[in-house]
């Protein structure tokens, strides 16, 4: 008798949609070729998006301030950002409870930050 | 999702090298020279000139932004100073010959080790390895580009080689 293979339901994502991506943003839109996808738009969206790594790559390393929810304001060392903008992790977080060697903040809690080149 | 996140990247791109104010939630407000908008999470970066010759870089998340205005429009000597804030630090300055016959050397070993490569881009610049990992001069491991990490390392560690060999 054939043993049978365990399936292994992952647990779902924290944007709700285990699938990592949202079949409806509108860069999933743009990726299947709908009507409104252009090359124009998706080189637009190209030299923006790759602007962008490279102030990413420009942050790693530099002391940053993250200004969270409701006044929060917290500092920290720049690490990295995940593909999807779902969280950053940084090194070396100041809380209130003392530096937490490594960190994981969430996006969709932080407003803004900024660090000096 | 907000009005600032549905809008196209053609639309972010006019924001692009002008001085804008950024109205946030939570009553926050940020000025800057927008570099450019993040087509993924509509995220505005923004850089302001300090006194001390640096340069202070915010971003602002894209679910953050309430309203975005424009102050200024940059002029082409502010466009290049915004252009090379994160532009890669150029060591070595190579002439156009001798970038050419850095391309070429190159370009012949990777045939002559069965590496497909075509030359791609405006007047040729860029190499192309096996349709899916770009070199750009002055064609070091450092400018390749390749959405695949697996063949980025390879490629970079033969190129390392390449190189450490020419030396």
């Amino acid at each position: 008798v054939p043993v049978p293979v365990g399936v292994l339901r992952l647990p779902r994502g924290p944007d709700g949609c285990s699938r990592g991506f949202s079949p409806s943003s509108p860069r999933f839109q743009a990726l299947l070729g709908g009507p409104a996808t252009t090359t124009a738009t998706q080189g637009a969206r190209a030299t923006l998006r790759q602007r962008y790594l490279r102030g990413l790559a420009a942050a790693r390393g530099r002391p940053t301030r993250f200004c969270l929810r409701t006044g929060v304001r917290v500092d920290a060392v720049f690490g990295a950002a995940d593909v999807e903008a779902v969280a950053f992790q940084v090194d070396a977080l100041r809380t209130p409870l003392g530096v937490q060697a490594a960190a994981l903040l969430r996006c969709a809690d932080v407003l803004a930050y900024s660090f000096l080149l | 999702m907000n009005d600032w996140q549905r809008k196209s990247p053609l639309d972010w791109e006019t924001y692009v090298n002008k001085m804008v104010k950024v109205a946030a939630i939570e009553k926050h407000e940020y000025e800057g020279w927008v570099l450019t908008v993040d087509p993924v999470s509509a995220s505005i970066v923004l850089a302001t000139f300090l006194e001390n010759e640096k340069v202070s870089i915010s971003v602002v998340l894209g679910h953050a932004v309430q309203e975005v205005e424009i102050l200024k429009e940059g002029d082409d000597e502010m466009k290049q100073r915004l252009s090379c804030i994160f532009a890669p630090e150029e060591g070595k300055a190579y002439s156009p010959e001798e970038l050419e016959k850095r391309k070429n050397d190159l370009k012949t070993w990777l045939e002559t080790n069965h590496i497909p490569v075509t030359e791609q881009g405006e007047s040729g610049r860029t190499l192309c390895v096996a349709g899916v990992l770009t070199i750009d001069p002055p064609y070091g491991p450092e400018e390749c580009s390749s959405s695949n990490e697996i063949i980025l390392s390879r490629v970079q560690g033969l190129i390392q080689g390449y190189l450490e060999k020419q030396q």
